[in-house]
């Protein structure tokens, strides 16, 4: 007991030790700058393909990289870009729910004060998916876009929104033929954290549920074999035992019995005494007797040798 | 060239010129692994190859862990162009790729699944859902990185927590694989913690068992196993391999792999031939795997990484997440306790979080102390192991999620 509690003692100790020296780490690396942030920017390539233009990007969170297809419903893509949240970023929004980078996208192709509709398509939007719009000049800057979620075949949505020139959409603020709008979906990022919390431990446990229902069926099917191969066999035991003869048991005799008992003891004991003679006659020659001890000799020197340990 | 420059060069080429501070400190604290390791019994199969990989890789101008370097070259005539190899690169940066290519977990999987028997938990699969309840320690600890947000310099990225919270399964080998696929410039930190949190078991869990359940509780005694044929033993590993590889099929690589190990070991009474497949991943390879491992893992633990206010907040997430895995195991055990009309004992439960056998052998060791009748470990091997598959399939839920 006594070495359990200094044991538990030195690992405490040591434990202090390495917090101390974690704490000390920390504050002399208080000012650093966080090393995570940086490695998650969702920065798009594009590509065009005739009227369509398809962002391909790796998401926050995401090993993997998703498609985002942009199309100018009743006008036509003139460009669109790819921003980064920082120079967007306002007290209040949180550049998490952004799990993609912001879209600053050009449309021209229609009148001046006309209207068209954009359309963002992707596997990667959910239902709950919404389009944000940045427009510095407006008040507040950021604003829910009235987009329509529609579900499309292969578990695409798209997110449709309708933009006016020079509406407060627009981040030009002018009323010339062209539209310029800064946009990015977002998802709740707690809600997707939360969920995650929820729904993937359920998850290890449904998969562990389907292994448990899997070993208690293999469990009973096994049981049932083991069962079924020993019943022949206790089948026959019992069989055996109540076909002997009753009158067989019981004609032996106590005195008979010890009899039997005590010479078989005599006669092992007389074995066991006749093993250990033998064991001293040794069928070697004198030469190789001596040859051994020569052996053993030597042996005991290397073994003996003074100050060893 | 004159005497003085002949000499400055020779003083640049040395290690003296490009050390820094941070690398001395990296290399205080590879000595302090190799300490704790040697001295005090830390899980030295593991924290000494990382100790020194640390050491080799925090080493200046030695650049073990550099990658080959290559020139673009143009042919003038025909105006191709070629690479071409202009230095080789360093010797462990090679051997890491087995860890960035999620080589080793799996290998170190097929060696634990040689060395353990399954038995306890065929012959009680009820056991595994206290395995399952065990990982919810990194379900919460992926939220509490993600809610730590708010203090500077400890901003986690969703990956980056994810990689945290595999901590709370105390599981190195797929704390490695996770972190390796998700946040590889925090394979250092999440290695060390891993493997101290699971060295600490002994410490840690104790109070916890303690503190969520009742004397009456901790007095239980489990009814004995049922025996479990050879045959059974053979069918689990496959079926367990074709079960979670369907559901989840990025869990397959490190259930395949233990279950393979499993196999050769229950297989070897029936071809003794298969004896030798089974000594190789029970000894030679686990062995070399786990040098190759800890070695690599160490020497990505540059100072530039390893040193920042997000190393504290690894180790202390780290300890949330176990604390809150051996937490939920028993509370599950405490469930069962009451479903069953109080024939299982709760501190079973806490086996559930991996670290195979240590966690089974605490829970055998504080049930004795208050019963010391009781023999809990057989009991706590089934959770235990099924701990084993249950980080597997969380690392997998997890991958599924962010890949």
């Amino acid at each position: 007991m006594k070495t359990e509690s200094s044991r538990a003692k030195h690992a405490v100790r040591t434990i202090r030790l390495m917090v101390v020296l974690l704490c000390g780490l920390a504050i002399a690396s208080a000012g650093w700058a966080a090393f995570g942030d940086d490695l998650e920017k969702p920065r798009p390539e594009f590509t065009r393909h005739e009227d369509r233009v398809a962002a391909k990007l790796i998401p926050r969170g995401k090993s993997t990289s998703v498609l985002i297809e942009f199309q100018a419903i009743g006008g036509r893509l003139l460009g669109i870009e790819g921003m980064g949240f920082d120079p967007a970023g306002q007290k209040g929004m949180d550049a998490k729910d952004f799990r993609s980078d912001l879209f600053a996208v050009t449309a021209g192709g229609i009148s001046p004060g006309g209207e068209l509709k954009l359309s963002l398509s992707s596997n990667y939007f959910t239902q709950a998916t919404e389009l944000w719009v940045f427009n510095r000049a407006a008040q507040p800057p950021w604003l829910a876009a009235p987009a329509e979620n529609i579900e499309r075949p292969n578990r695409v949505q798209e997110l449709v929104v309708a933009v006016k020139d020079g509406g407060p959409l627009d981040s030009d603020g002018t009323v010339n033929g062209e539209i310029v709008l800064v946009v990015g979906p977002r998802d709740s990022f707690w809600g997707y954290a939360l969920g995650t919390l929820l729904i993937r431990f359920f998850g290890v446990f449904l998969v562990l549920g389907v292994l448990q229902l899997g070993m208690l069926l293999a469990g009973q099917v096994f049981q049932a074999l083991d069962r079924r191969k020993e019943a022949p066999r206790t089948a026959a035991a019992r069989r055996a035992v109540a076909e002997e003869p009753a009158e067989a048991l019981e004609a032996v005799e106590p005195e008979a019995a010890t009899a039997i008992g005590v010479a078989l003891h005599l006669h092992l004991a007389a074995l066991r005494a006749s093993a250990a003679l033998s064991l001293e006659a040794s069928d070697a020659s004198s030469w190789a007797r001596q040859g051994r001890t020569q052996i053993m000799r030597d042996r005991l020197l290397t073994h003996d040798r003074p100050g060893r340990k | 060239m004159s005497f003085l420059e002949s000499l400055s060069k020779f003083v640049l080429t040395m290690g003296v010129a490009g050390f820094t501070w941070q690398q001395g400190v990296m290399l205080a604290v590879a000595c302090i692994l190799i300490y704790l390791a040697l001295r005090k019994g830390f899980e030295p199969l593991l924290l000494v190859p990382i100790g020194f990989g640390m050491l080799l890789g925090n080493l200046p101008l030695a650049g073990l862990m550099d990658p080959p370097v290559y020139h673009l070259v143009v042919n003038p005539q025909t105006g191709e162009h070629s690479h071409e190899l202009k230095e080789i690169g360093g010797l462990i940066y090679y051997i890491y790729q087995g860890v960035k290519l999620g080589i080793y977990p799996p290998l170190i999987f097929l060696g634990v699944g040689a060395m353990t028997d399954f038995g306890p938990l065929i012959a009680n699969p009820k056991s595994i859902l206290l395995g399952a309840a065990a990982q919810f320690g990194i379900f919460t600890t992926f939220i509490g990185a993600l809610l730590l947000d708010f203090i500077p310099g400890l901003t986690f990225t969703v990956k980056e927590a994810a990689s945290i919270g595999i901590i709370g399964g105390a599981d190195g080998p797929t704390a490695i694989y996770l972190t390796a696929r998700l946040a590889p410039h925090l394979l250092g930190p999440i290695a060390v913690a891993a493997y101290s949190y699971m060295a600490l078991v002994p410490l840690i869990q104790p109070p916890i068992m303690k503190a969520l359940t009742t004397r009456k509780e901790r007095e239980v005694v489990m009814e004995q196993l049922r025996p479990v044929s050879q045959t059974e033993k053979i069918v689990f590993p496959i079926m367990v391999t074709v079960l979670v590889s369907v559901i989840l099929p990025p869990a397959a690589p490190l259930v395949g792999m233990l279950m393979l190990g499993n196999l050769l070991r229950e297989t070897v009474a029936m071809q003794p031939i298969l004896n030798r497949l089974l000594k190789t991943a029970q000894n030679e390879l686990i062995n070399i795997v786990t040098i190759f491992l800890g070695v690599s893992v160490g020497a990505t633990a540059s100072g530039l990484i390893f040193l920042q206010a997000k190393t504290l907040g690894i180790v202390c997430l780290g300890l949330a997440a176990f604390c809150v895995g051996t937490a939920a195991g028993v509370v599950f055990g405490k469930i069962m306790y009451r479903t069953s009309g109080g024939k299982v004992n709760p501190l079973i439960g806490s086996a559930g979080v991996s670290a195979v056998p240590m966690a089974a052998r605490v829970s055998q060791v504080v049930g004795q102390q208050y019963n010391p009748s009781n023999f809990l470990l057989m009991h706590a091997m089934g959770p235990n192991v099924a701990g084993v598959i249950g980080s597997a399939v969380a690392a997998g839920v997890l991958l599924a999620m962010l890949e």
